[in-house]
């Protein structure tokens, strides 16, 4: 099951976070964190996939809890420190696609990933992200269009 | 930008979709394997499986509780009818059965009480009493009274009344004892029995007691009259003999009345036209045992809605709570990944 849907993990993942290194360590988190869970899996409510990414995206959310947390407490002392590695959503991404992947928040790309890279369904999408169908469809229809217009208005510059 | 080269774009995400990196596939595979529990159980089966063995035992509890309850209360009447059955009579009082047949149609359980009334050797008193219901008030009513006298009975008192609708008829007749077999059947075909006591009083050792006193009185009487033929009767002899024959004379006046008694049963005749109120059936086993499983049924039911009454604003107050924390909570996730990078 790990091997089957590793890629799938890490793709949301890193779309999630925009962060390569950062996406590896949360898939082996959610793999471990999958393993110590196996026995709640429940076939009939869905499918190990969609189990394994809403898994993925309580682990995501930990970290960024974690993250705010930490800068909160870093930041009565010092500024926050600059993010380090350029992330990148793909090898063969063109570089205006990529700065306007990387201009949507990590809530747009997450549907975006879902739905377009991973291609589930808008109920499956939902059932990840705990929120309706319909929201689902609003929410990717705004992201792909600041997609849209993000890679118009590099095109014209 | 054109839907195709928006299209484009989508299948240059798809295409250029990264792969794991093989260092995370690594990881992965390094990953311990799960920890079988001995006695892991799902939740949702579990509790699934409990509420199932909860309804279980409370349909149980309440077929056992019927089935038992129907049983003893069986056995209770049983026990009863056994008791009244075998119940001692001490021996020279007297009897007195007594007979309330069920409102209905004449049937088995309506019959005349007719065994004790055997006449013997014995002089006895019978004291019947029966009320019956019936059609037609009048021609029953009429109907007794020829049966009593083709009996050679007499009506000693009679006491007739209708209304609109009902009417009640109280006769009290004096039949030989020897028909008095005769007379309860006869009566009992009139209409069907609402009741019947017989009460039957030993007279006969009243009367071999008469008897003896005055054999003893008359062997007095014997000798002193002897004495008178001869002569020899002083004058409290005298009145020794009168007093004995006035004895004599009373006992046997004691004797003709008792025989009397004995010789004529009286029978006090109520006919009605009046309807039950309601028509009372025993109920039958498996009545009994649905009254009983329905009761324990319906107890469960109290306690089960009591349970909710008392737990169930903390219930839904806790829903509530939680429902807020979930909605809070997914709120300030959505918020987390906007404000995400």
């Amino acid at each position: 099951m790990a091997e089957e849907h590793l890629d799938d993990v890490y793709r949301y993942l890193l779309y999630v976070t925009g962060d390569p290194h950062l996406a590896e360590d949360l898939a082996a988190a959610t793999f471990e964190r999958a393993l110590n869970r196996w026995r709640r899996f429940d076939p009939n409510r869905g499918s190990a996939r969609t189990w394994l990414c809403q898994l993925a995206r309580g682990t995501a959310l930990d970290h960024f809890r974690a993250e705010q947390r930490r800068r909160r407490r870093e930041d009565v002392y010092a500024a926050e420190a600059p993010t380090g590695d350029e992330a990148s959503f793909g090898e063969g991404l063109s570089p205006a696609l990529e700065a306007a992947v990387r201009s949507l928040s990590a809530a747009e790309r997450e549907v975006v990933v879902l739905r377009v890279i991973l291609e589930l369904d808008g109920e499956t999408t939902a059932s990840v992200l705990g929120i309706r169908p319909s929201a689902v469809s609003t929410r990717l229809s705004r992201a792909l269009q600041k997609l849209e217009e993000r890679m118009v208005s590099d095109v014209q510059s | 930008m054109s839907k195709a080269s928006f299209e484009t774009v989508l299948r240059e995400l798809r295409a250029s979709a990264p792969p794991a990196p093989a260092q995370l596939r690594e990881r992965v595979r390094g990953l311990p394997e799960p920890r079988v529990r001995a006695f892991g159980f799902n939740r949702r089966p579990a509790l699934a499986a409990a509420l199932a063995v909860g309804i279980a035992v409370a349909i149980g509890a309440a077929a056992i509780q019927g089935f038992q309850g129907s049983s003893d209360r069986r056995r209770d009447s049983l026990g009863a009818a056994a008791a009244q059955v075998r119940a001692p009579t001490p021996k020279g009082a007297p009897v007195s059965p007594s007979f309330k047949p069920a409102f209905g149609k004449r049937s088995d359980q309506g019959r005349p009480l007719l065994s004790p009334l055997i006449p013997g050797s014995r002089l006895q008193h019978y004291d019947v009493s029966m009320s019956a219901r019936v059609e037609d008030l009048s021609s029953a009513t009429k109907s007794a009274v020829r049966t009593t006298r083709r009996l050679d009975g007499y009506v000693s008192g009679a006491d007739y009344s209708t209304g609109r609708s009902t009417g009640d008829s109280r006769l009290d007749l004096r039949v030989p004892v020897q028909h008095v077999q005769q007379a309860i059947a006869r009566f009992s075909e009139l209409g069907t029995i609402l009741s019947q006591q017989i009460r039957v009083a030993d007279l006969q050792r009243a009367v071999d007691g008469l008897d003896q006193r005055r054999l003893v009185a008359r062997t007095v009487i014997a000798e002193l009259e002897a004495k008178q033929r001869r002569g020899e009767l002083t004058p409290a002899e005298q009145a020794e003999l009168h007093g004995a024959r006035r004895l004599v004379a009373r006992l046997s006046r004691s004797r003709a009345s008792l025989v009397s008694e004995g010789t004529y049963a009286k029978i006090s005749l109520t006919l009605t036209t009046r309807k039950p109120a309601a028509k009372q059936t025993a109920p039958g086993r498996f009545d009994r045992f649905w009254s009983d499983a329905a009761d324990i049924l319906g107890k469960e039911a109290i306690i089960v809605l009591y349970a909710l009454v008392v737990a169930g604003p903390f219930v839904l107050l806790t829903a509530l709570v939680l429902l807020a924390e979930h909605a809070r909570r997914r709120r300030a996730d959505s918020r987390l990944l906007e404000e995400a990078a």
